[in-house]
């Protein structure tokens, strides 16, 4: 087995994992910022919801001319203003999904280029501080995957949203926040645990 | 005339001008303040409607509990308290509403003031002036936007002092709400009165052009 290759696997895995650690913390952020934009999404939809439920000609505003409309209007104006929003933190997202992706399929190609001279014991050996190239891949893989996913299930979730239909968009940060994958996140934060010693050697 | 007709050098415009421009950083003031009392009352109205929740489901619960461990004492103490910070907010949104009606007065003084400025110019260089007082603004200009913006705040305090009057006493939960996002989003306030106002702002020079 060349050493050479294996310094060199090494040395682009550490820095895959480096990405993966500084975009993680900043996805983590980004996906916070959005809970309080989704919860005013929500709002928004009940507030829709009460203003068609309630006939105003029957109400103490019957006297103000189409109030009904300028109000549905206002709200409406707030929602595609809520929606613009998380379309920038969707495309922040992506951004650093792709990043991410980036770096995993540089590691992956690197590995199957000089799949001649990386032997099988080779790559699944391990040591107390360094973990076997096989299980780095694998997880790396699992992280990709993982934000790859979740970033097409809440893009997804956003896009079904329609303005007839008020109950999908009150419903919204519910199941919003069901995306959460935490065993998904649980294994990002394992995998990086156990590369700490790794990332620290020279 | 000697008025100066240079907009944006402070200090050096008197007249028509000077009163048209102080009238239009007085309308940015006056909106601003306006848009922070909305807050506040936004939030005072939030608070009543949740109150009024809370009221009812607590008399609610005082006939399930009837003859249960709950001694009525507390229940009435309860209602008592609630009742208390219930008019507390009403006060408090009471007083909102005033300042609103006082910030409404001003503008009417504002629009009544700019009709005098125009009908003194009537009289004074007759139909029309020869130039305008600041970039391109006839002075009637000044009264139509004025007139518009008032129009809708004046329409907006009317809306504001019926949600006050009727907010405490609407069991209709969807209706409450109604009347919360009417106050937050002001129906009646468009968008066009943000771009009479930036205009208004750019034609007397207090925004660069």
């Amino acid at each position: 087995m060349s050493s050479a290759v294996l310094l060199s696997l090494h040395q682009q895995l550490k820095k895959c994992f480096e990405t993966l650690i500084a975009n993680k913390s900043v996805w983590d952020s980004e996906l916070a910022e959005c809970k309080p934009l989704m919860s005013s999404l929500g709002n928004l939809a009940v507030q829709l919801k009460a203003l068609k439920n309630v006939q105003i000609a029957n109400t103490p505003l019957a006297n103000f001319p189409s109030l009904q409309e300028r109000l549905h209007y206002k709200l409406s104006l707030a929602v595609d203003a809520v929606l613009g929003k998380l379309a920038e933190k969707m495309d922040a997202l992506q951004r650093l999904r792709d990043a991410i992706s980036q770096q995993v399929s540089a590691v992956f190609q690197f590995y199957e280029k000089n799949t001649d001279t990386l032997d099988i014991a080779g790559c699944v050996s391990r040591s107390a501080i360094c973990p076997s190239i096989s299980d780095m891949l694998e997880w790396l893989q699992d992280a990709d995957r993982c934000y790859r996913l979740q970033l097409v299930q809440r893009r997804n979730l956003l896009q079904a949203l329609i303005p007839s239909d008020l109950t999908l968009m009150e419903t919204a940060p519910k199941r919003w926040e069901s995306l959460h994958s935490a065993s998904g996140e649980e294994r990002i934060a394992d995998a990086l645990c156990q590369v700490s010693f790794f990332m620290e050697t020279e | 005339m000697s008025e100066s007709t240079t907009p944006g050098k402070k200090g050096n415009l008197t007249g028509s001008a000077r009163k048209l421009k102080d009238d239009a950083a007085d309308w940015h003031n006056l909106i601003q303040k306006w848009e922070r009392l909305n807050d506040e009352g936004s939030t005072i109205a939030t608070k009543i409607v949740n109150l009024g929740m809370s009221k009812k489901s607590d008399t609610e619960a005082d006939v399930v509990m009837e003859g249960g461990s709950v001694k009525a004492g507390d229940i009435s103490d309860n209602l008592k308290r609630s009742n208390q910070e219930l008019e507390e907010e009403c006060v408090k949104l009471q007083d909102v509403v005033d300042k609103m009606a006082n910030i409404l007065s001003k503008m009417e003084k504002m629009v009544q003031a700019e009709r005098g400025i125009c009908e003194l110019e009537a009289f004074q260089c007759g139909e029309k002036r020869a130039a305008p007082l600041f970039h391109t603004w006839s002075t009637q200009q000044f009264v139509e936007v004025s007139s518009k913006l008032y129009e809708s705040y004046k329409q907006e305090l009317a809306l504001k002092k019926t949600i006050l009057q009727e907010l405490a006493h609407t069991a209709n939960a969807d209706l409450s709400m109604v009347y919360l996002s009417s106050w937050l989003y002001q129906p009646y306030i468009e968008d066009s009165g943000k771009l009479l106002l930036e205009s208004l702002l750019l034609e007397t020079g207090h925004r660069p052009l």
